[in-house]
């Protein structure tokens, strides 16, 4: 810790036991633990993943190493850069962070303050499987070449702080941007448009894949001098040149690496000394636009439904039109059509009568993330539901009947598109898909309000990098999606393979009276657990 | 014999119309007790003031008797109903500001106050024009299109205090309502609440600050580690009758306070290193 005063260390290791009491206080819980069977099985499969990428990653190394094509390595630094950086962006769900910024009340220096950031923020699974396929590449060329080892190293590690600092900038600037209402609107429509971005990776892979390889290879040629200004392409520069002989070269490409680094290390720098000063605009803005309106508009009210069941209602789904993550999924649809309309000429030509029911999968597949912690955006908000005099049945089947209401406007979408870009889905498919979501909604919502009520989280969209959902709840509903996409394959198959698909529906909809008589069961018993639960909801939700 | 006494004292409690009745009200969390065999009397009309010092068993007693927590043992009437057995129809008759304001963040305020009215059986007409009367007396009508989430602490407090009582309950519970508000917010507050004791509702108000309770309450009760250790009107609090140490002596409600709960540390146990 060299540079590092006494305090300044004293303070890092308290920190560190802080860390370190938080998980073993947590563990005083039911749910604590199960959280941590959760997070255990997470590490194997992270573990696995590291290990087996690396191996992989290293045997490719070896081979473009001993072949002396080196210049390829670049490929596969590419992938682990774009996975380090767009990992933790796009999957929050599986990333967990304390919020160091609440350590600014004690006497920190901005150096401690910086490194605490800097650490705490680094133990996440992008940086855990970076540093285990970067490794993986390094020790792939050291072992078919020895006398690289100098250089492999060194270009490595630049390529290693490179990431670990530019994903750290882009953490605390994302952070900084979520916290202000306006800007993290916006942020939740690039996010959108990155996403979409993503959805047409394979078509693209697909679509480039169909041609000659000479043109194929004219692609690859038109790239390759632009990649290799940048970091991953000037990591495998180094190696390559290093292999060649060309110090000069290689030492040019580690001074460009680590001016990179200079450059993600100032980003960061930038954002935490405002911080460590004190601009933190997470408080309250509340200059919006003064036009005194002395009515109120009525509430809504739904024909066949009381009163509170219609207020909650109307609740729910102004909730969604305001949330970006919730806005994406209402418009997930768009997505699937986009895709079909990308695909419309080749991957997806032959198989068109499926696109109705994959694209209704998908749609609930979305609605995963709002149907398993529904009360999670609430937050404190769920004490007005527990006060108020009606019947927590009625709430849970209020949030419900929005959730359903979004994929029905969801699939229509979904129909329409279909039937312009190709053609309406014969009957058969119209019905299986129906019956699929008899079955599927019903245990999607029954499973999503025991997990809503016994595994709660508060969803704060001021912060970025928190889970949206518990682990034990990100585990019980991949499982459940498992089962009921499993089934619903097994239906399609089976009406494949007997050449009638109505079998398939028949199928679904006998499964599709069980499912509905459990959650109908479940319903009635809402209100006995919510009475047992209402103080750990109330606890979890209303936590600052 | 000794339990149908004591059924009959219970009863005998009702009959003297209270408002809140609790009997040995207990709550334990594991080995923890956090409150103890409490027996609460607020009488209609009254503006009770809950008073504790930190970790009493203030918050716990009043989200108990709300319905925002079980008890361990112990029975609780409200306006003649047990809770155990019509929490929905006690409910529909109490308003409450809870610990964390219950607000929804991403609702305008008067979106938010549609809801709690509705939520409350009000109709959407009834609704919407309290909800219009209560954003202007809160002066919050100028924020039309603010979403809760960007409101100050003050205007969330205020907003809180509006939802809490747009079905214009007959007992209401206040959790530290002035806690955070600034003196203009807070004087809004306390006319409201003087406005609805004249009306003939109850209130039961748990506070930090002794002068805020000392302004506006007529009864008080002090909790300390769980137990109830003095109850009545300010007046007979104030006067010592209900100190049984010192009858006679007229003391304040903080000098009371204090004595009742433990004063402040002798000088032998302040910190010797502190400045």
């Amino acid at each position: 810790m060299a540079g590092i005063t006494p305090e300044a260390g004293q303070q890092l290791r308290a920190v560190a036991t802080l860390r370190r009491q938080l998980v073993l206080n947590s563990l005083r819980s039911v749910r604590g633990r199960m959280n941590l069977v959760s997070r255990s099985i997470a590490g194997l499969l992270v573990i696995a993943a590291g290990l087996g990428g690396g191996l992989a990653l290293g045997a490719t190394a070896w081979e473009l190493t001993r072949t002396h094509k080196l210049e390829w390595l670049a490929a596969f630094f590419w992938i682990v850069f774009l996975f380090w950086q767009f990992f933790p962006v796009m999957a929050t769900a599986f990333t967990q962070n304390i919020d160091t910024s609440a350590l600014l009340r004690f006497p920190l220096s901005y150096k401690t303050y910086f490194l605490v950031r800097l650490a705490m923020g680094t133990l996440d699974i992008a940086t855990a499987l970076g540093l285990f396929w970067s490794f993986g590449l390094a020790i792939g060329v050291s072992a078919a070449a020895p006398r690289l080892i100098p250089w492999v190293i060194t270009a490595v590690l630049a390529f290693i702080a490179f990431n670990v600092l530019l994903a750290r900038a882009i953490f605390v600037w994302i952070e900084h941007w979520l916290s202000r209402r306006r800007s993290r609107e916006i942020m939740g429509l690039l996010f959108f448009v990155l996403m979409i971005a993503f959805q047409f990776i394979g078509p693209a892979l697909d679509h480039y894949s169909k041609r000659p390889a000479s043109q194929r290879f004219g692609y690859v040629a038109k790239v390759a001098p632009v990649q290799r200004a940048f970091p991953p392409g000037l990591t495998s520069r180094m190696i390559a040149a290093a292999d060649r002989g060309n110090s000069a070269g290689a030492l040019g490409a580690l001074i460009l690496l680590i001016v990179y680094s200079g450059a993600a290390l100032s980003l960061l720098h930038l954002r935490l000394r405002q911080q460590y000063r004190g601009d933190n605009p997470e408080g309250n803005a509340t200059s919006s636009p003064k036009s005194a309106d002395s009515t109120v508009r009525w509430g809504w009210k739904l024909p066949f439904f009381s009163g509170p069941v219609s207020a909650v209602f109307e609740k729910e789904i102004r909730y969604f039109s305001r949330s970006g993550p919730m806005l994406f999924t209402m418009i997930m649809p768009l997505v699937v059509i986009l895709l079909l309309w990308g695909g419309r000429k080749s991957f997806l030509q032959h198989q068109s009568e499926f696109f109705f029911p994959i694209g209704a999968g998908y749609c609930l597949l979305v609605m995963t993330n709002v149907v398993y912690n529904s009360f999670g955006a609430d937050g404190g908000g769920i004490q007005s539901f527990l006060i108020a005099p009606v019947t927590f049945r009625q709430v849970v089947f209020a949030k419900n009947l929005a959730q359903f209401a979004v994929l029905v406007v969801e699939v229509a979408i979904l129909l329409l598109g279909v039937s312009l870009i190709y053609r309406p889905p014969h009957v058969v498919f119209l019905v299986l898909t129906f019956c699929w979501y008899l079955f599927a909604a019903p245990i999607n919502f029954g499973v999503g309000n025991l997990l809503s009520l016994y595994s709660p989280k508060k969803i704060d969209y001021a912060v970025f990098g928190r889970q949206r959902a518990s682990e034990t709840t990100i585990f019980a509903s991949l499982a459940v999606q498992l089962v009921v996409m499993g089934i619903g394959a097994l239906a399609i198959f089976l009406g494949y393979e007997y050449a009638d698909y109505w079998l398939g529906t028949l199928v679904l909809a006998v499964l599709a009276i069980p499912a509905i008589v459990a959650y109908l069961i479940l319903m009635r018993r809402i209100d006995r657990i919510v009475m047992t639960r209402r103080e750990v909801l109330a606890t979890e939700l209303c936590k600052a | 014999m000794e339990s149908a006494d004591a059924s009959l004292l219970w009863y005998a409690r009702i009959l003297v119309e209270a408002a809140i009745l609790t009997e040995n009200l207990t709550r334990r969390f594991g080995e923890f007790t956090a409150v103890q065999d409490v027996n609460l009397q607020v009488e209609t009309g009254q503006f009770y003031g809950f008073l504790g010092p930190n970790g009493a068993g203030k918050s716990t007693t009043i989200k108990m008797l709300t319905g925002l927590m079980a008890p361990t043992s112990g029975r609780m009437q409200i306006l003649g109903l047990d809770l155990a057995t019509h929490m929905v129809d006690v409910k529909r008759q109490i308003g409450v500001v809870p610990e964390g304001m219950a607000l929804f963040g991403r609702l305008t305020g008067s979106e938010y106050l549609n809801f709690v009215g509705r939520m409350y059986g009000l109709e959407r007409a009834v609704a919407a024009q309290r909800a219009a009367e209560l954003l202007d007396f809160m002066e919050l009508m100028d924020h039309p299109k603010t979403l809760i989430t960007d409101y100050s602490h003050g205007m969330q407090k205020k907003l809180a205090m509006a939802a809490a009582v747009i079905h214009g309950p007959k007992v209401l519970f206040l959790d530290e309502p002035f806690e955070g508000v600034d003196a203009i917010a807070s004087n809004t507050l306390k006319a409201m609440l003087q406005r609805m004791i004249s009306r003939g509702a109850t209130i039961f108000l748990t506070s930090h600050v002794l002068e805020i309770v000392e302004r506006l309450c007529t009864h008080v009760g002090i909790i300390n580690n769980g137990k109830l250790v003095a109850q009545g009107s300010l007046d007979e609090l104030r006067s010592g009758i209900a100190d049984e140490t010192s009858p006679g002596e007229r003391m304040s409600l903080e000098e009371f306070f204090l004595k009742t709960v433990g004063g402040p540390r002798t000088a032998a146990q302040e910190l010797s290193w502190l400045g």
